[in-house]
């Protein structure tokens, strides 16, 4: 009796088995792994071809040894122009438009590009157009033009871009953690500014071209429907007068940088979600422990079915998208990181929960479940590493070209079989470092239930707004240039000549003023060409500032005597200096100043070392009509008008009464002069006298 | 839900020239069998046994379009629902945990009738019963093993599994090691058959979350969604991921309903592609699909969209940069002018070449980027043509509306330039050829062929179409689609926000 229930039970359960825990899978059919054959051509280029005969198609890469992390600081963006501008700015016989054109009659495409550590050059076609693309692909590779109207749209592109940084909270938040864990003033974590666009030359490309794209530093890969020996035939006659030689590229920077571990928040009014990622350096493909490692990051937050998946998704409902992975970079650290985003509300409840899952996998080893479903997952979806010929090329040479073994798949899954629970535990405790988190929220903080100090971590504000774009200079060439000078010499001539002006010593002047609902009394001496004393009856008493040409000071009521002058007050001063008129316009006398036509009657000047003014004549006298210089206002840079007016002569040269000021095109004051004489004799002593 | 571009895509391998596709249709023929079911599910099969891998789509004829009224994001949920699992996979006692589930809409219900009352509702009695389908759903919760269905998958070897939901399908998809073919078939077929709505009111708040992240903290979501509730007034295709306040109020017996109107197996398609064979395939399929009861076809969509009577512009507040839509109506994807159109859209933003990114982008440098799709939201019903442009800075909506205005006006008047029709279906054909290579993305053309154009053949035929279509055609469709009356315009507006 007893036996038939245990019987039936059994009966019972077998029938319960679900069918899916029945079925019996025969082995796997074989892989083929296809035979890529390498070689180097005489020139000293590395080159990988793999036939391919399932569709008429034909693609081929170039990998060049350079990256933008090779670039100089103040030039951030130069090697993405550059790879940019090699395929648009044409080659040598054909303007970027005319490739487009040749090359989208044949459906083909040549592209170029760049990321930190390699840039590429590709083209893919149907294999009737074969030659025609291979010769259009080797231009573009050796003797690209970089004509000058690409480069100008390419960089007006990415003032663009900038203006646009900070709109989608994603990417935001994506950029921001991977440059405060790399660190925003190294090569890793740098943007590309309006400054640093601005610097960049078409001098700059030619010469990332001359440096980088030589035969040695590139290899070439190739696969489709072709004939390998034909192939290799074709290549040899190609690439046979390429033989340009250069010193072997410097290794790439390493990554140094200890990022400060806390909350950074940026805040938009414009979202109500919270978009984040928390973690820290990663490793290194190579490290021993890398396998590991995935294990760790898969059982954590890598698939529909990880801790934090099932955690912060299916059972609390708190977030679309969440998950982990481990960063595993091929010759740089990548980053270890928790990502994903929940509703502003519940950002505090979201960072505890993914807190407490990091901890819990640093203190208690995981399932035998979970351990076997993450490695099982690689075993048996291993057979699509190579459900493609193409894949096992683009395998291949990626491990030769960053000096990993050719057999690094195969290493790697081995080493993945054998990892043990303990191996996990002993990772996680060694490589996750919660105590060096690094935690970004984009978020709207007027929506945060819980404030974010509650995490008791330091916060630090992240400033999402750009950096405002500095006027860009205009073009200068030699007819801009000339007529520049040109109008400076009718400006000096209608205001008395430039003998007359060069004779000036100095200039003593008594100004009303009014700057607002403010009226003010000022006495100002000038002693050429670079001192200066300004005395200024304020409502609340006198305030003197004076200013030796290096250094100055200044008394003002209530304090215990002079002051010396702080130092935005000495930037100030030294940017009134370069605006005074009677000395600006003898800017053609002085060395290092540009004087630049750009208009049909102003002129732009430059000290080059970043003061700049715009100087526009009156066309009806010849004399300056408006000056307009950028200044550091509340909002940031705005501009500052001076408009001239009331003319009179003073010892032959004609000195503007009347001065109209205005910013960021609203009025602002006004400025009379009572009297205005020039070398008068006034002395540095009297200038600096306390 | 964001389909422009995958629309784009398969708008466009539809369109390769005569040669290939005769070629490669006979091809095809010899490796491509079809069959139906008894209960009316359709099957493709296409042998590729280059590598031991298949992939499987799974297409039904229903989506976003047919939501029920008060009930938006219905469809969407059921892409989330597939990871929850089947009676056999994802419950540790389903016995007691249908119970559990029937007690749960049992208290919905109730608390439901409560706030039907309104004003005259009892907000004391209206607490308890929010507690007490709080405390079911704690007790369903118990029986839930969370995930199984996905890890089952995961660990097989499973690759690309997910699933999409669009205006007018729902597809779920993903690949495996083909040793592994039938368990598809075991996993797949009990969850058409039955699928459990097990976490429901979680996934539910998992979908909010999708709204938030797409639409409600995205200035382009704000934007798209604005133009298609102004550009449709009666259509569904004015439903664009659903509202939040339908989201926060499904209910699992509405998606229950939902399941029996639409996931009937005559409404359903599967396309395997990959190392199999067909023969074993078909035993399988009537074996797993066969069991399931056939069910009416659903009802179709009686709304249409009535003449729109004169422009209609819309504008949405943003601390963003600005962007510009603007959106033509058209007619449904089977109508003679399609294939013009594609060509049309191909002429405009098709590559460097296209005339947006020459005249737009590089000659005029207003925009930062600007692009076209023939097809938005989704093809099945009349639906738009849409350009969608992002100003440079410095530059307006204005300017950008002005150019666009400028050139399409200009292209009505010119002769269409018969090297550009030339370079468009040239690149189509390239598209086309290159699409074949994945197994994944043949599954997916075949079965929306099947289904949107009456058979998987039409995927190469429709070619033919392509091939006829002239400059003269597609300076008409241009004259006769793109006018300011039958066109809706949405821009955004940067503001600044303050906080409080």
């Amino acid at each position: 009796m007893r036996t038939v229930l245990i019987l039936l039970a059994a009966a019972a359960l077998a029938a319960a088995q679900p069918a899916y825990k029945q079925l019996q899978f025969p082995k796997l059919g074989a892989v083929k792994i296809p035979e890529i054959e390498t070689f180097t051509l005489p020139n000293g280029m590395k080159v990988y071809l793999l036939e391919n005969h399932n569709l008429p198609l034909i693609n081929g890469i170039a990998l060049v040894r350079t990256g933008t992390l090779l670039e100089p600081a103040e030039k951030t963006g130069v090697h993405v122009i550059a790879a940019g501008t090699m395929r648009t700015g044409g080659t040598k016989a054909k303007t970027g438009d005319q490739l487009d054109e040749q090359l989208e009659a044949m459906a083909a495409g040549v592209e170029s590009s760049i990321d930190e550590t390699l840039a590429s050059v590709s083209f893919n076609c149907l294999k009737e157009n074969t030659d025609a693309v291979l010769g259009v692909f080797y231009d573009v590779l050796t003797a690209p033009e970089f004509r000058q109207e690409k480069i100008d749209l390419l960089k007006m592109q990415y003032r663009s871009a900038i203006a646009r940084r900070y709109d989608d909270a994603g990417q935001v938040n994506n950029a921001e953690f991977s440059d405060t864990v790399y660190g925003k003033d190294t090569p890793f974590g740098r943007s590309i500014e309006y400054e640093t666009l601005d610097r960049i030359q078409r001098a700059d490309l030619v010469a990332f071209h001359q440096r980088y794209y030589f035969p040695k530093n590139v290899r070439l890969a190739i696969q489709g429907d072709f004939d390998k020996a034909a192939m290799r035939a074709r290549l040899e006659q190609i690439f046979a007068n390429w033989t340009v030689e250069q010193a072997p590229v410097p290794e790439f920077p390493k990554v140094t940088h200890a990022a400060k571990p806390g909350i950074y928040v940026g805040d938009k009014k414009d979202v109500n979600q919270t978009s984040f990622s928390i973690g820290h350096l990663g490793g290194l493909l190579s490290d021993k422990d890398y396998p590991a490692l995935e294990v760790l990051s898969d059982i954590l937050g890598g698939s529909f079915d990880s801790r934090l998946f099932r955690k912060v998704r299916t059972e609390m409902g708190l977030a679309y998208s969440v998950g982990a992975g481990w960063g595993a970079g091929y010759l740089n650290p990548g980053l270890f990181r928790i990502s994903g985003s929940t509703k502003a509300e519940s950002t505090v409840l979201t960072f505890e929960t993914i807190q407490r899952e990091v901890n819990r996998i640093r203190t208690e080893l995981v399932t035998d479940q979970e351990l076997n479903d993450a490695k099982e997952k690689v075993v048996n979806s291993f057979v699509f590493n190579f459900d493609r010929p193409a894949k096992t090329l683009s395998r291949l040479f990626r491990y030769e070209y960053y000096g990993y073994p050719k057999d690094f798949l195969f290493t790697y899954q081995k080493a993945l079989a054998a990892v043990t629970k303990q191996d996990v535990l002993r990772v996680a405790k060694q490589y996750i470092q919660p105590e060096k988190f690094v935690y970004v929220a984009i978020t709207n903080t007027d929506q945060l239930k819980t404030p974010l100090t509650d995490l008791k971590l330091p916060v630090t504000q992240l400033e999402l707004k750009v950096k405002e774009p500095k006027r860009a200079a205009a073009a200068a060439d030699a007819a801009s240039l000339a007529r520049g000078k040109a109008l400076l010499a009718r400006m000096q001539q209608a205001m008395g000549g430039a003998e007359k002006l060069a004779a000036i010593r100095d200039i003593v002047m008594t100004n009303k003023a009014e700057l607002g609902p403010m009226k003010v009394n000022q006495k100002v001496q000038w002693l050429m060409p670079d001192k200066v004393r300004q005395e200024q009856e304020l409502p609340f008493g006198k305030v003197i500032a004076a200013f030796d040409g290096k250094s100055g000071f200044l008394v003002a009521p209530g304090a215990p005597g002079p002051q010396p002058m702080p130092a935005p007050v000495l930037k100030q001063v030294s940017d009134e200096l370069f605006a005074m008129l009677v000395t600006l316009v003898q800017s053609d006398r002085m060395a290092g100043r540009t004087v630049n036509g750009v208009g049909e009657n102003r002129v732009e000047i430059s000290d080059g070392n970043g003061k700049a003014a715009r100087l526009e004549m009156d066309p009806a006298t010849g004399l300056p009509a408006k000056l307009i210089v950028e200044a550091m206002g509340p909002q940031g840079k705005i501009d500052v008008e001076r408009q001239f007016s009331d003319w009179r002569e003073v010892g032959g040269v004609k000195f503007a009464h009347k001065t109209v000021i205005l910013q960021g095109g609203k009025p602002a004051g006004t400025t009379l002069s009572e009297t205005i004489q020039a070398n008068t004799g006034v002395t540095l002593e009297e200038i600096m006298k306390k | 839900m964001n389909s422009m571009s995958l629309r784009k895509v398969s708008g466009l391998i539809l369109l390769a020239p005569l040669w290939v596709c005769a070629q490669s249709l006979a091809d095809f023929e010899k490796r491509v069998t079809e069959f139906t079911l008894k209960n009316g599910m359709h099957f493709l099969v296409m042998e590729r046994h280059e590598s031991p891998t298949v992939a499987f789509h799974a297409h039904v004829n229903a989506g976003a379009a047919n939501d029920p009224a008060n009930a938006s994001s219905t469809a969407h949920m059921f892409e989330h629902m597939i990871g929850k699992g089947t009676a056999s996979l994802g419950s540790k006692n389903f016995v007691l945990e249908q119970k559990a589930l029937a007690a749960v809409e049992a208290a919905y219900d109730r608390l439901e009738e409560e706030r039907r009352k309104e004003r005259r509702a009892d907000q004391a009695q209206i607490e308890r019963l929010e507690a007490a389908l709080k405390k079911a759903i704690a007790e369903a919760d118990q029986y839930v093993e969370q995930n199984a269905f996905t890890r089952e998958i995961e660990k097989n070897g499973g690759v690309g599994f997910n699933a999409s939901t669009g205006l007018d399908t729902t597809n779920y998809f993903y690949s495996l090691p083909s040793n592994r073919t039938e368990l598809w078939f075991a996993l797949q077929s009990e969850w058409f058959r039955q699928p459990v709505f097990r976490e429901f009111y979680k996934e539910r708040d998992v979908v909010r979350e999708e709204r938030r992240m797409r639409v409600e903290s995205s200035a382009q979501g704000r934007l798209l969604e604005a133009l298609l509730t102004t550009a449709f007034t009666a259509h569904p295709y004015r439903n664009f991921i659903g509202w939040a306040s339908d989201i926060e109020n499904l209910r699992a017996k509405g998606a229950a309903e939902f399941h029996k109107t639409y996931y009937v197996p005559a409404n359903v398609t599967i396309s395997i592609v990959g190392d199999v064979s067909p023969a074993q395939i078909k035993l399988w399929a009537e074996k797993y699909f066969g069991p399931i009861p056939a069910g009416p076809l659903p009802p179709r969509l009686n709304t249409i969209e009535p003449a729109q009577n004169g422009e209609k512009r819309v504008m949405v507040e943003t601390e963003a940069q600005p962007f510009l839509a603007i959106a033509y109506h058209r007619p449904e994807g089977t109508h003679p002018d399609d294939p013009a159109i594609a060509v049309l859209d191909g002429i405009l933003s098709g590559g460097r070449t296209g005339k947006l990114n020459r005249e737009l982008v590089e000659e005029k440098k207003l925009a930062l980027g600007a692009d076209t799709g023939a097809t938005f939201p989704s093809g099945k019903y009349p639906h738009l043509f849409i350009a969608f442009m992002v100003p440079n800075a410095g530059k307006t909506v204005e300017d950008l509306e002005k150019a666009w205005d400028e050139l399409i006006e200009r292209m009505k008047k010119e002769p269409v330039d018969e090297a550009a029709v030339k370079r468009v279906k040239t690149k189509l054909r390239a598209g086309f050829i290159a699409g074949l290579d994945s197994n994944s993305g043949l599954a997916q053309q075949m079965a929306e062929a099947h289904v949107a154009l009456g058979s998987w053949k039409k995927v190469f035929t429709e070619l033919e179409e392509l091939e006829k279509v002239t400059a003269a055609d597609v300076k008409r469709v241009l004259n006769q689609y793109l006018t300011k009356k039958n066109r809706t315009v949405a821009y955004s507006v940067q503001v600044k926000r303050e906080g409080k």
